[in-house]
């Protein structure tokens, strides 16, 4: 069974010109177990998503769904107390910038066992609770490869490097034992030692936890080592979604194959000093949004019918939506 | 051949506190040594707090180093001869965003340095102007806009535009396709790598991203808290590392590209 469904997502925005549309039905399915990955560049609306999810947006804004359900429960109908209650314990949200999320002024051991749930602690009389708390905290502290937890959890946010920060956000995240983990961008501006720790922990977190994982990022590279499944956003529309392996293999939308195409480490055969294939143009902002497929000014197969939003279609579990997909003309 | 650009045991001493004293933390950046050729890219490498923005303010002249020499086209370049240097060695820095006048137009940002160095009067100054967007594949117009007015993609051609108008020898870069989307970031990486063909520039560059720096650089230098570990050819340190730090460095990046089939 799914743990998340999500189906025709679509939230408006309202601005000078009228409503817009922010993200323009959206579609992801996370089943118990995996990694799912979202790509997109910035302002195609991933975080959005991530704040849709965890119902972390303003009440201006106009949310319809067709399908908005975690393991069965409709999310969009149920109060905010019943949303809540599932949010705090069953999902948890790894935020992008570490040293910015995290409160400046607390020491970070007293933030961590902040957010562990009273009910996840063994039971005791109320003078062992605290030692419990404590011990629940340092165990977190080992499981993501903080060693020296004791001066760390003492430390405030600015003493210390940026990837423990990051290791003490997992952490937190894991401390409710959640179903889901929604990772928004875990290893934007960190060198790559740091970031191969940081995946290799998620991954082996999703491995033995069984954890489920909405990774959400523009790093390929990271992205295509631990997921198995990807959807990729443009301008607040799904392009393509599928198994990882599968995209790889064969994009069937333009843009997708721009996306795999830019990034140099994926092309073993390209020479040194060789021009990149690169989209012209640059990402449209939310304020000139062009009508139907949103990638037409930009799609090097764009005809007259891409003004109509193209229908999402669908081989086996690739799904895709484009008028005039690559496979087309190979026959 | 001559070298374009040579640096011979550069040291910098940065201590906090009194010198005399002897107290403080202490970070000592090089000794450096490293030469381009014209055409060429170098590429720094390295963790965060190792030096390498700081080797980037010494090349173009922001701090002062503490010994050692910087060699342009063989001559020296001594740390007072400002004039000189700009004309030669144009930095782009890290955020195109931060770094750009967001109250005046794109034309008086890039008139500013030929006004500072050069003696050319009004009207050929626009002309230069006009030009170098036209090289940087912006429109002519685009000197009556405002920062704000332009993508991420557009801002940094402008500041590589700033960089190149004075038709420097070198350009340095810290950070130039950190902030960008990968469909930008490629349009950024062709339009650099045609106009070093065009024009004949040095080019070095900090950057993390080990699939870029493989494809466009011919030598890497890899520094670590202020020493320079391992120096070379793009193709040997990525074939043949031989330093533990570099090795580690190769190895995520392997495990990276290869963890996926």
């Amino acid at each position: 069974m799914s743990l998340l469904d999500i189906k025709n997502l679509t939230l408006e925005i309202d601005s000078q010109s009228g409503w817009i549309k922010a993200l323009d039905k959206i579609n992801l399915v996370i089943n118990e177990g995996q990694i799912h990955a979202l790509v997109g560049e910035s302002g195609s609306g991933k975080s959005i998503i991530v704040k849709a999810i965890v119902g972390a947006i303003s009440d201006r804004w106009r949310i319809t769904a067709d399908r908005m359900t975690w393991r069965g429960q409709d999310l969009l109908t149920m109060s905010v107390r019943e949303r809540r209650k599932i949010i705090r314990s069953d999902i948890s949200v790894i935020f992008q910038n570490p040293k910015s999320s995290l409160d400046p002024i607390v020491p970070l051991g007293d933030q961590l066992k902040e957010v562990i749930l009273a009910t996840r602690l063994e039971k005791g009389m109320f003078w062992n609770r605290a030692k419990a708390r404590k011990k629940y905290a340092s165990e977190l502290l080992h499981r993501v490869g903080i060693k020296d937890h004791e001066v760390y959890m003492r430390s405030l946010p600015h003493q210390i490097p940026n990837d423990v920060c990051q290791k003490f956000m997992i952490a937190m995240a894991l401390a409710s034992q959640p179903k889901l983990v929604i990772a928004d961008d875990p290893t934007r501006g960190m060198e790559i030692t740091d970031k191969s720790q940081i995946l290799k922990l998620l991954s082996r977190v999703n491995k033995v936890r069984k954890l489920s994982i909405l990774f959400v990022s523009h790093d390929l590279l990271a992205i295509s080592s631990m997921a198995d499944h990807m959807t990729v956003l443009y301008c607040g529309q799904t392009v393509e979604s599928g198994r990882m392996s599968q995209l790889r293999k064969r994009a069937l939308h333009p843009y997708t194959k721009a996306l795999l195409e830019s990034a140099p480490s994926f092309r073993t055969d390209l020479p040194p000093k060789s021009p990149l294939s690169s989209l012209g143009g640059t990402i449209p902002t939310f304020q000139h949004l062009p009508i139907g497929c949103r990638l037409g000014p930009r799609c090097p197969r764009a005809r007259k019918e891409c003004v109509k939003v193209p229908e999402v279609r669908r081989i086996h579990e690739h799904t895709y939506s484009c008028h005039f997909p690559l496979h087309r003309d190979q026959k | 051949m001559n070298d374009l650009l040579s640096v011979e045991n550069l040291r910098f001493d940065n201590c906090h506190g009194k010198r005399w004293q002897n107290k403080g933390s202490k970070f000592t950046l090089g000794p450096i040594n490293f030469s381009i050729q014209a055409g060429e890219t170098l590429a720094i490498v390295g963790a965060n707090g190792s030096g390498k923005s700081l080797l980037a303010k010494l090349l173009v002249g922001l701090e002062q180093p503490d010994s050692g020499s910087i060699y342009l086209n063989e001559r020296k370049l001594e740390h007072y001869d400002n004039k000189h240097r700009v004309l030669n060695i144009r930095m782009v820095f890290q955020n195109s965003n931060e770094s750009l006048n967001p109250g005046i137009t794109l034309g008086s940002i890039l008139e500013e340095p030929l006004k500072l160095n050069t003696r050319l009067d009004n009207q050929a100054r626009i002309a230069k102007v006009e030009q170098t967007l036209k090289l940087v594949g912006l429109l002519p117009e685009h000197r009556f806009f405002y920062r704000h007015m332009l993508s991420d993609g557009q801002r940094q051609r402008v500041a590589l535009a700033r960089a190149i108008i004075l038709n420097p020898q070198v350009i340095v870069a810290d950070e130039p396709f950190a902030a960008l989307d990968p469909s930008v970031r490629s349009q950024t990486v062709n339009l650099l790598m045609e106009l070093q063909r065009e024009l004949g520039l040095g080019f070095i560059f900090i950057s993390h991203n080990l699939g870029i720096v493989r494809h466009i650089s011919d030598k890497i230098l890899v520094m670590k808290q202020g020493k320079v570990v391992e120096s070379g050819k793009t193709d040997v340190i990525f074939h043949w590392p031989k330093d533990e730090y570099t090795k580690k460095l190769v190895h995520a990046h392997q495990a990276l590209i290869n963890g996926q089939s």
